[in-house]
């Protein structure tokens, strides 16, 4: 015990020394019950919380492993009362279950009658659950099954659904061994899915429903492509917007045997209803006097399987839908399990424990997504600026700090430094956009591009036709452009974690050379701007990323 | 059973007092030690000793302090009149219980076995409660069989063991004919058995009704009156095969969970550590912003929940802290007429951590107070609070040491209700509430004595040291608490090295950790117990994030701010780090220290009380160094502004005299009626500042508010002159006189300017400053002269007199007006003005 490389901290946190000889081992270990909070070069911070325990309780793990766990790889005695406290939690789960009675159809079943007694007396259970069969059993309505899982959690007995699914339309996909060319030029491939994806497909369908973990450019469109294959009954995919809806399609085609004709994209613009259809979630939560005027699609085939990617950004309202879709089988894909709305426990509750995670850095020294170099450019005012900084109303500042032209010198060195690499300049203002794209003679994508210019110019920055591509936030989500290696970023969404995973994702894609992708980041000193810059440098630096800061006058010199 | 026949009153008397004059002077001696009662007042005679100890205040108080065990055979005496030795352990059941203790006559003890270390065997724990009882004379021997003392039947009540009164003519073997009964009359007396004796009469009719009046036919039942039954107590003694108690009440041995010993020293370490840490905190938050003290003497409810917050624990926790601190001689009432709680820090700053904790639990030890009831209310409905007077209780010290010692004497850990239960076996009679029980064990925990529930290292020395000889010891005597402190606070720090408290902390302490892994994402984690040095560098220059077996820690621009505030600078602080990183320091940490130091102190705050603005440079060149104008202390911010000390109105006119022509300005920048605010400025400036907020905000004719007041040259004849008279005039002290800062005094209105204070012709001159006046007065008393005195009548209309003063002291002028030819009085503070006599206007 004298030298274990973990320290357990009565705060639940865990202090996790990387350098460490059993560090390997101990982080296997420890990542079934633990969440990786923050990842920096010396030491990583796991935690424990109620929903982890329960997550590993679900993935059949118990409390006395967990302890055992701790203990063998802690370098200081265990704190008692944490021990206790694990113990505690885990046992609350599955202390009830949701199976199906021959009789009753579904049930709650209690093992433990007094929790069943709490739970029932508790005002936000009444109405989800009918009549009590006998004193450890009540009947559960089936169309409650949601409702009933999320009130569970909340009141700290989170119940293990046994219900089961329903087997849903038949629709045989099977995975190709060679991929299918979609592009004219394009050379069929053969592929098979990583060994972690294969995993995560195995962790989810013998879980049932759930999420799988991986970060961005890990491939999760594949791991959605296996749980179908091992499905093999109709899919509904919700995506966050149009271009990723059609990347999906180009994926699924590419990689399975699945054709255009069986895949339906139900959008604004199209309303196809296939075997496979790929909704997105604006239009799922499209209201029409006040009414979800496209929710019969979620009835209108008998889907086997629902696939929600980016889970953490699943609005309000399709929560409240996927309660009603208990009885089929969910997968959840996403990069993060934090959400900035701290709605983790009822992804928790309604789509599933997560099933698999991997972090980002193992799949880095894998080698399956490409290594990257942080740089945060510091650029310094000059005084005409910052006196009409220093007197903007406070609404204005975070535009005025993160669109100064001075910006523009610094990107063109930037860029100037990488002639040879595809370069992406992201950015929040269209004017500042349109500037910097007429600055650097390189086109521009933004939230008015149509979505045929937009893949026309994706497909070129992908074939090298073009180097140097201006994107808005609408590059955030589930864009590919695995070419990308430099990425600038001149402006963003007040400093949001996620979207710093994503314009990260963006460039992680792993290079045909090995090469190590750039991510700049260029900041006005002083302002609210280097605030933000702040919160994304702390993100960063938790993922393990190296991190540096440059004064621009330095790079403008160089 | 003969010899259980009770004796009559008079009789038990008397042999109880034969068996005590029998008793040896030693067995006395032992008697009167546990029945310390008996003592005093010294008893006359054996006789009488032996009266005052049978009876029932005194029974009482012995069986108070009597164990279970102890009660239990004495019960069985009681109930059954008298009861041979031999036969005691089979009468409260040990035999039923115990198979070990069954066969009569062998002696366990005469073949030690290989398991001597297991708990005694129930036939020794009941001779030995049979030798404690007849020690106390609570039982004697008469011959071979055990009595009762006199008046112990009374103490215990009808029923003694639940057994009913004794019917006199029961027949033989009433076992045969309780065998004999049917079934539902075997169950009735089954119910009655165990006591309590008394049954309800079942309603008539009904089968158990037959039963019942079957029953008291035969004579097994009594009837006690229209309602009830008895069970007498031959019947019930038979139902219970002769004995009085089912089970003997064995000494509960509560099996402690075992705690390893590492995690045992770390949560005992952990504890110890962080109250330590929180009683720190406390002393240097109260010494910032000390509390009030409530009127009736604690700490007020917002107070404590500041505390808590502060400390990061919850109000309990906070409560304790405080209270402990207080025992500890830390923190005292001020005693200010508006009272506040204020950190004695005597030796706390120097001592490291062990030394630290040793003076808290020291303090515990001794203490007579009972934190756990903050919070909860006395009889009165008053909510308690902590650090109030009427907390104490004197039996805090007696159950802590109780509470430590079965602490000590489980192996392991117990829970509250373990030791609860005995406790409550150690004086069934006097069981110690279950608050305090659990408020003490509470406490332990907090002080590191004890770790997830077992007794640690420190706990066992601090439990030992009342037994061990002098030094360092737990003050064995604490009249008061505030000799208890005292005690704590005087002792010398040198003393700490041989301290028995400090060594066992110290024992259990991780090692120290002198190093701190620096991280890119401005994190800091020091893996171990950081020494002191790196906590202080921690202290200062980052925010703990968390803490425990280590401690992680985050620097932010507003932590290292703290650090630069501290006078550190950039460099100081990036070495300080770098050395006690094995890393070197992460770019980013260096980015933001270097930075925030670059915008430290960029807007500056100073203290000016007065301003001169020009818009050209050159007029306010060489003032900032003319010798003339030192005492102004002006300062140059900017090229066209100057800082100074002294007040606007003395900068004015000090600078009009050194032709500089200046305006004075207001708040708002327009220029001032200098006649009318002028008056009141100078009047400011020679009078000392009144320290109210209000006066502070009149900026641009405020007085000064800081360093000391510059006179001015006339000002300062004056106030030489007033010092002179009030030398002469050694009576009249210049406190005499009006109050410098009395609005009421003389001084009160605009007074005339200096320059031309004598020959101030103003018909609006109004009042004169108080000084002036005095001055006039007392050279007028002095020399004899003539004044005209203004004097406020009683209608507040101003009355001129001449008159010639004779005596100015405590607050009165006492002058012969020569024109009535009489002696007048006159307080000063209706004087508006004196002038001199051949002044007149």
């Amino acid at each position: 015990m004298a030298d274990g490389p973990l320290i357990v901290q009565s705060d639940k946190s865990l202090l996790l020394e990387v350098d460490h000889p059993r560090a390997a081992d101990a982080r296997r270990a420890i990542a079934p019950f633990a969440e990786l909070e923050r990842a920096p070069e010396h030491i990583h911070t796991y935690r424990l919380t109620s929903l982890g325990l329960w997550n590993a309780r679900a993935a059949g793990h118990d409390a006395e492993q967990v302890v055992d766990t701790l203990i063998e790889y802690s370098r200081y005695p265990v704190p008692h009362a944490l021990l206790v406290d694990v113990a505690e939690i885990m046992s609350r789960y599955g202390r009830l279950r949701l199976q199906r009675h021959p009789a009753h159809g579904l049930v709650l079943i209690a093992g433990d009658k007094a929790v069943l007694t709490e739970v029932l007396r508790s005002k936000r259970t009444a109405g989800l659950v009918g009549e009590r069969v006998d004193e450890s059993t009540v009947v559960v309505h089936p169309s409650q099954r949601g409702h009933l899982k999320q009130v569970l959690v909340k009141l700290g007995w989170p119940a293990e659904d046994l219900a089961g699914y329903v087997d849903g339309e038949s629709h045989p996909i099977a995975l190709t061994p060679v991929t299918t060319p979609r592009a004219p030029g394009e050379e069929p491939r053969p592929w098979a899915p990583r060994p972690y994806q294969a995993q995560a497909v195995e962790g989810f369908w013998h879980g049932g429903s759930g999420v799988v973990v991986l970060p961005c450019g890990a491939g999760k469109t594949i791991v959605g492509a296996g749980a179908m294959a091992k499905s093999g009954t109709t899919t509904l995919i919700l995506v966050t917007n149009t271009v990723s809806a059609r990347q999906w399609r180009d994926e699924l085609v590419r990689r399975t045997t699945l054709t255009e004709d069986e895949i339906g994209e139900y959008s604004g613009a199209k309303k196809e209803i296939k075997p496979v259809t790929i909704a997105t979630y604006q239009v799922l939560t499209t209201k029409r006097k006040g009414v979800y005027t496209h929710l019969e699609l979620l009835d209108a085939r008998d889907w086997g399987l629902v696939l929600y990617d980016e889970v953490h950004l699943l609005p309000a309202p399709i929560f409240r839908m996927t309660a009603d879709l208990q009885a089929r089988r969910r997968l959840g894909l996403t990069a993060t399990l934090v959400r900035e709305d701290g709605k983790e426990d009822e992804v928790f509750s309604l789509i599933g424990p997560k099933r698999f995670d991997a972090p980002w850095k193992d799949i880095e020294s894998q080698g399956y997504i490409a290594p990257a170099d942080c740089v945060e450019v510091r650029l310094t005012l000059p005084e005409s600026e910052r006196m009409t900084y220093a007197t903007a109303e406070p609404e204005d500042k975070y535009r005025l700090a993160a669109s100064v032209p001075g910006k523009n010198h610094v990107v063109e060195a930037l860029v100037a430094r990488h002639p040879d690499d595809q370069v992406l300049v992201i950015g929040q203002y269209v004017d500042q956009l349109e500037e910097l794209a007429a600055h650097l003679d390189a086109p521009l994508i933004t939230g008015a591009t149509t979505v045929r210019e937009r893949q026309k110019l994706f497909a070129a920055f992908r074939s090298g036709e073009i180097t140097r591509l201006v994107v808005s936030k609408v590059a955030n989500f589930s864009v590919d452009l695995p070419e990308a290696s430099v990425a600038i970023q001149v402006s963003g969404a007040f400093g949001s974690r996620q979207e710093e995973a994503q314009r990260l994702g963006r460039i992680m894609r792993p290079k045909e050379d090995g090469r190590t992708a750039h991510f700049y980041a260029v900041v006005a000193r002083d302002t609210v701007d280097q605030d933000f810059a702040a919160h994304r440098q702390r993100f960063l630096a938790e993922q393990g990323y190296a991190y540096r800061i440059v004064d621009a006058e330095d790079l403008l010199a160089a | 059973m003969a010899s259980s026949l009770p004796e009559a009153p008079a009789t038990a008397t008397r042999r109880f007092a034969e068996d005590l004059r029998q008793r040896s002077d030693t067995e006395l001696v032992a008697l009167l030690r546990v029945r310390a009662d008996l003592a005093v007042p010294s008893p006359a005679t054996l006789r009488s000793l032996a009266a005052r100890a049978s009876s029932h205040t005194s029974l009482e108080r012995a069986l108070a302090r009597v164990n279970a065990l102890v009660l239990q055979v004495v019960e069985a005496v009681v109930a059954l009149g008298g009861l041979p030795r031999a036969q005691m352990a089979r009468a409260v059941g040990a035999d039923a219980q115990d198979p070990a203790a069954a066969p009569e006559g062998t002696d366990a003890t005469d073949a030690p076995s290989p398991d001597t270390a297991t708990p005694r065997t129930a036939r020794q724990q009941i001779d030995d409660a049979v030798g404690v009882a007849v020690t106390a004379a609570l039982l004697w021997d008469d011959g071979d069989v055990l009595r009762p003392s006199p008046g112990l039947d009374e103490v215990f009540g009808r029923h003694p063991a639940g057994l009913g009164p004794a019917v006199a003519d029961l027949g033989h073997s009433p076992a045969a004919r309780i065998d004999a009964t049917p079934p539902e009359q075997r169950a009735v007396l089954d119910a009655l058995a165990w006591g309590p004796p008394a049954g309800r009469m079942p309603p008539a009719g009904t089968r158990q009704r037959e039963a019942v009046d079957a029953l008291v036919a035969q004579g097994l039942l009594a009837r006690a009156d229209a309602q009830h039954v008895l069970l007498p107590r031959e019947a019930g003694l038979a139902l219970r095969g002769g004995r009085t108690h089912r089970a003997p009440a064995l000494r509960p041995a509560p099996v402690g969970t075992d705690i390893p010993a590492a995690t045992l020293a770390a949560e005992s370490a952990a504890a110890a550590l962080e109250l330590v840490r929180r009683t720190t905190v406390l002393l240097s938050a109260w010494s910032d912003d000390p509390p009030r003290v409530l009127r009736s003497g604690g700490l007020g409810v917002r107070d404590l929940r500041r505390l808590a917050a502060r400390l990061e624990c919850d109000e309990p926790s906070a409560a304790f802290v405080a209270e402990l601190a207080g025992e500890a001689g830390l923190v005292r009432d001020d005693g200010e007429p508006e009272p506040s709680f204020v950190p004695v820090d005597a030796t706390w700053s120097e001592r490291d951590d062990a030394g630290r904790w040793a003076v808290l639990a020291r303090a515990w030890a001794a203490s007579h107070r009972t934190p756990w009831r903050v919070g909860t209310r006395d009889e009165s409905g008053a909510l308690w609070s902590a650090l109030a007077p009427g907390l104490e209780r004197g039996w805090v010290p007696r159950l802590r040491a109780a509470v430590l010692r079965v602490l000590d004497s489980a192996d392991g850990a117990l829970s509250p209700d373990d030791v609860q239960a005995v406790l409550t076996w150690e004086a069934p009679r006097n069981a110690p509430p279950s608050d305090a029980v659990r408020g003490l064990l509470l406490e332990a925990s907090w002080l590191g004595l004890t770790g997830a529930g077992a007794l640690a290292p420190p706990g066992r020395a601090l439990a030992g040291i009342p037994s061990a000889d002098g030094t360092g010891a737990v003050p064995a005597h604490h009249g008061t608490a505030g000799g208890g402190r005292s005690g704590t606070t005087e002792r010398s720090l040198p003393a700490e090295a041989a301290d028995p408290l400090v060594t066992a902390l110290r024992t259990v302490l991780p090692s120290e950790v002198d190093e701190m892994l620096l991280q890119g994402d401005l994190t800091g984690v020091v893996p171990g117990r950081p020494s002191r040095e790196l906590a202080s560098l921690i202290e200062i220059a980052a925010d703990t994030e968390s803490r425990g077996a280590a401690t992680t820690v985050r620097f932010s621009p507003a932590s290292v701010t703290r650090a630069l505030d501290r006078g550190r600078s950039a460099d100081d602080l990036l070495t300080a780090l770098g050395r006690h990183s094995p890393v070197p320091v992460p770019q980013p940490l260096e980015y933001l220290v270097r930075d925030t130091a670059r915008r430290h102190g960029a807007v500056r705050v100073g203290v000016a009380s007065s301003y001169l603005r020009a818009a050209d440079e050159v007029t306010l060149a060489g003032l900032e160094h003319d010798p003339a104008l030192a005492h102004l202390g002006l300062v140059r911010l900017a090229p066209t502004v100057l800082a100074a000390s002294a007040p606007p109105a003395l900068l004015h006119e000090t600078l009009r005299e050194r032709g500089v022509v200046s305006a004075l300005e207001g708040p708002d920048g327009r220029v001032l009626d200098v006649r009318h605010r002028r008056a009141a400025d100078l009047r400011g400036a020679r009078r000392p500042a009144p320290r109210s907020a209000r006066a502070l905000s009149r900026a641009g004719r405020g007085p000064d508010a800081s360093g000391p007041p510059v006179r001015s040259e006339p000002d300062l004849t004056a106030l030489v002159s007033a010092l002179r008279a009030a030398d002469d005039d050694a009576h009249t002290p210049a406190t005499a006189g009006p109050r410098p800062d009395d609005t009421t005094g003389p001084g009160a209105a605009p007074p005339p300017s200096d320059t031309d204070r004598h020959t101030d012709r103003d018909t609006d001159a109004g009042t004169q400053p108080h000084a002036d006046g005095l001055a006039l007065l007392r050279e007028a008393v002095r020399d004899g002269l003539l004044v005209r005195v203004d004097v406020v009548g009683a209608a507040g209309k101003l009355e001129r007199r001449t008159l010639r003063p004779l005596r100015l002291d405590g607050g009165r002028l006492r002058a012969l007006d020569p024109a009535r030819d009489a002696e007048i009085t006159v307080a000063v503070h209706r004087i508006a003005r004196v002038a001199a006599h051949d002044d007149a206007p």
